[in-house]
């Protein structure tokens, strides 16, 4: 192991770069196989996915920066990419570039190797490019540039060897990719050359970092350049007062700000260089783009919305038609593992704590598993198709009503599926203020695990309307979303909105390979992030409702019960008892036992920990008309909101309820008959109640996931905090407005 | 004239951008340079985003970032 780990560490570092949809994922996955492992950069959220690969018996370590248009500091993905080429100063660049759309693509290159780090590019989806009449002269482009191209086809793996050689005639300095070809114009090159004799008098400063780049920067007036030079650079007042000069002459004597003169040069020496070794086909009459076709049909102003909308359905029904069976398995499989467990070890608090705090809380995660790979599953495919930034195009203007983005709804519609998925995929906005605001309102919706709570309360409450009730409380958690979702933007997120410049990328067929690798990257992360805290919640909860144990209640039941079995002894010792009598004698005797060691469980409830918080709160729960019961059983919903049935099943003396059979209109539901016998609940009650179920605290593992994606534990204490507000306001006006109505 | 004026199906030339900022930078690095040549090629539903294509790139703005593109309408 020791020798391997030395190794990897020598291994020279090359990282992959390139523009969004560039094909990089795949180029990667052909690359690296099966050596990848996901890892995260420091203090952001952003995956980082690194393997191994080589060429001859040589190896090297490849990470994937976030695919990026540019390397200014606005987004997540820039900053981490520049960031990581700055400090981490991997060996080599390698920067995928779209063929088929070399202009924009060559910006990025030309940017590595401005920030003087050796870079090689990979012309990317060459036989598109080919196909697409695009025939690029390599080397001339290469000789133009000064950086070393390769021609490569990610998707089906070719020109990686290549592509690797090149890496390794630059790792062996075979090949010098440090002369910068690109010329800013002579006016501003004597401008740049000024403010480089300027920097160059801190050497330590120098030697970190490439001058060329920062004094181009410093005359973008980059914030970062300017904080880097503040902070580390030993004249920096001299220097920065240099660079504000050189600002003031450029705005003066170009008319414009440098930043956009600067970007003016970049493409218009990218122009020169394509103009010269590019040729393109003259387009053949009638020839027509087939993402133009399709665009015409999808983004179409009258079929947009609707396709949009049939798009996400079919999403859902693959979702819950496949997932549910798979989730129905791994439940049996469960409840099979629980009963064995239960067979194997002795009766006790042991037991007890295997079954139902750990095997229980394992199970909490796991079946909820197939519904979440298959969104992915989904996700993904719709993101490598390149439909996501179609949908959040057609769904913008809606959703900036309410200050959200476009791509604000997919998180939001996940959520209805579960909130953990919903939230790792607010990814997808750039922006984080939009990022932010859009976790924050995810937990909102009705998941997956609030579904069977509030169908079940339906069902014995309203049930002649069940369906429509449902339905209301189901796009009640829509409405709130929107309308918290507009007040955080006037309150919390006030300000100037993002910008929305978005790429919709050509249509794409994916590879079976980038949809599962995606798919398994993040249904990997969910159980990792949601498994262990699901767990240690589950745990947490059991402890809570089994301790302090009322030993002195035991000996009272235990007599009850061995009187009941005595009294059924007596009964069944006659040998001439028929069949019938028997079988019949036998059941009550057995459901009187069962209802005995219910009543026994609600006791011991009633008396734990968990019991005792219930009655200790009851005062200020009160006026939403929730009495110790219920609130035991909102305590164990912030492990996971399914529980809550469980646990209602205990507070109310029936034993285990069973979430589906409760939640469903017909069977046997001896917790919707209690909950209805129970003096304490009314329709009016039961509406407060799934109100607040909808609001509240959401689950552990959507507070451990939003910390994680927002990085900071200030989010879901925040996120907790305002629920629970919201929740107990809106409960508490239901229930004593609806008390003065009636 | 703006960018939001132009109608569906329309070329243009980039004139110049009045925009600061974010919104700038994201623009030059997009490719909304002076002399670049691009189509408007749709709008989505009730005043939203406008979809064009800028050199060999399919991109979305909004109105309000539409209205910060000086342009000139083009025979090309």
């Amino acid at each position: 192991m020791r020798s391997v780990d030395t190794n990897s560490r020598k291994l020279p570092v090359i990282a992959l770069a390139g523009n969004p949809n560039a094909g990089k994922t795949s180029l990667f996955n052909a690359l690296t196989g099966q050596t990848q492992h996901v890892g995260n950069y420091p203090g952001v959220t952003v995956d980082k996915i690194s393997g191994r690969t080589g060429l001859n018996g040589r190896n090297v370590e490849l990470v994937d920066l976030p695919g990026t248009y540019s390397l200014t500091a606005y987004s997540i993905e820039e900053v981490v990419t520049r960031d990581f080429v700055l400090k981490e100063k991997p060996d080599v660049v390698v920067d995928v570039v779209d063929s088929t759309n070399l202009e924009r693509n060559l910006y990025l290159l030309l940017q590595f190797q401005e920030l003087g780090v050796p870079v090689v590019g990979a012309l990317n989806m060459s036989d598109e490019a080919a196909s697409q009449g695009i025939h690029i002269d390599v080397k001339q482009l290469s000789k133009l540039l000064g950086i070393p191209l390769v021609q490569t086809v990610g998707s089906r793996g070719e020109g990686k060897n290549e592509l690797l050689q090149a890496v390794f005639d630059v790792l062996d300095e075979r090949v010098d990719t440090s002369e910068r070809r690109l010329n800013y114009g002579p006016e501003l090159e004597e401008k740049h050359e000024e403010l480089m004799v300027v920097l160059r008098t801190d050497l330590t400063f120098s030697e970190r970092y490439s001058l060329h780049w920062i004094a181009i920067k410093l005359i973008e007036e980059d914030e970062d350049a300017v904080r880097k030079v503040r902070t580390e650079h030993a004249h920096a007042e001299v220097v920065l007062a240099e660079a504000t000069r050189t600002v003031e002459w450029v705005r003066k004597h170009f008319g414009q700000d440098a930043e956009v003169v600067v970007g003016e040069q970049r493409y218009a020496y990218i122009r020169g260089a394509i103009r010269e070794a590019v040729q393109v086909d003259p387009k053949r009459k009638g020839q027509r783009d087939p993402t133009d076709m399709i665009d015409a049909v999808i983004l179409n102003r009258y079929l947009g919305v609707p396709i949009f909308f049939l798009v996400m359905l079919a999403i859902y029904a693959l979702t819950f038609l496949l997932g549910n069976p798979l989730a129905d398995l791994v439940e049996a499989a469960v409840g099979m593992l629980g009963a064995a467990a239960g067979n194997v070890l002795p009766e006790g608090i042991l037991r007890d704590f295997v079954v139902n705090g750990v095997i229980a809380g394992v199970g909490g995660v796991l079946v909820f598993f197939p519904i979440v790979m298959l969104l992915f599953l989904g996700l993904s495919f719709l993101e490598d198709v390149g439909y996501m930034a179609r949908a959040a195009f057609v769904m913008d203007k809606f959703l900036h009503m309410f200050g959200l983005h476009g791509r604000s709804f997919i998180p939001l519609m996940v959520s209805t599926g579960c909130a953990v998925p919903g939230v790792m995929s607010a990814r997808t906005l750039v922006n984080p203020k939009d990022r932010t605001l859009t976790v924050l309102i995810s937990p909102l919706m009705m998941c997956g695990a609030k579904t069977p709570v509030v169908a079940m309360l339906c069902a014995a409450f309203f049930p002649r309307h069940a369906a429509i009730v449902f339905w209301c409380i189901w796009l009640f958690g829509w409405g709130l979303a929107f309308v918290l979702g507009f007040v955080f933007r006037k309150t919390l997120f006030r300000g100037e909105d993002s910008p929305f410049v978005m790429e919709l990328p050509p249509y794409r067929m994916p590879t079976l390979r980038g949809v599962t690798s995606h798919m398994w990257h993040r249904s990997w992360s969910y159980v990792k992030k949601a498994g262990t805290f699901i767990l240690a919640a589950s745990v947490i909860i059991w402890v809570l409702l089994t301790y302090p144990r009322p030993e002195h209640l035991h000996a009272a039941f235990d007599g009850r019960v061995a009187a009941v079995q005595q009294d059924a002894e007596k009964k069944l010792a006659s040998p001439h008892l028929p069949a019938d009598v028997r079988s019949r004698l036998e059941n009550k005797r057995n459901d009187a036992v069962s209802e005995i060691r219910a009543e026994q469980r609600m006791k011991e409830a009633e008396f734990s920990i968990a019991g005792r918080m219930g009655r200790f709160i009851e005062p200020v729960m009160r006026p939403a008309g929730f009495d110790w019961k219920i609130n035991v059983a909102l305590f164990s919903g912030v492990a996971a909101k399914e529980v809550i049935i469980s646990t209602m099943g205990i507070v109310y003396g029936v034993g285990e309820a069973d979430p589906d059979q409760e939640s469903s209109g017909q069977r046997a539901s001896p917790l919707k008959d209690r909950l209805r016998a129970d003096p304490n609940y009314s329709p009016l009650t039961v509406l407060a109640l799934m109100i607040f179920i909808m609001v509240y605290v959401p689950c552990v593992a959507t507070l451990a996931v939003t910390r994680k994606e927002l990085g900071s534990i200030k989010w879901p204490a925040f996120m907790a905090g305002f629920t629970l507000v919201v929740a107990y306001v809106l409960a508490v006006a239901v229930y004593q407005i609806g008390q003065l109505l009636t | 004239m703006t960018l939001d004026q132009v109608n569906d199906g329309f070329p243009f030339v980039i004139d110049s951008l009045s925009a600061r900022g974010e919104i700038r930078k994201r623009l030059v690095d997009m490719g909304f340079v002076s002399g670049a040549q691009g189509t408007v090629l749709r709008r989505a539903p009730l005043g939203g985003p406008v979809e064009l294509r800028i050199g060999r790139s399919r991109l979305a703005l909004r109105i309000t970032e539409a209205q910060k593109i000086h342009v000139a309408a083009s025979d090309a």
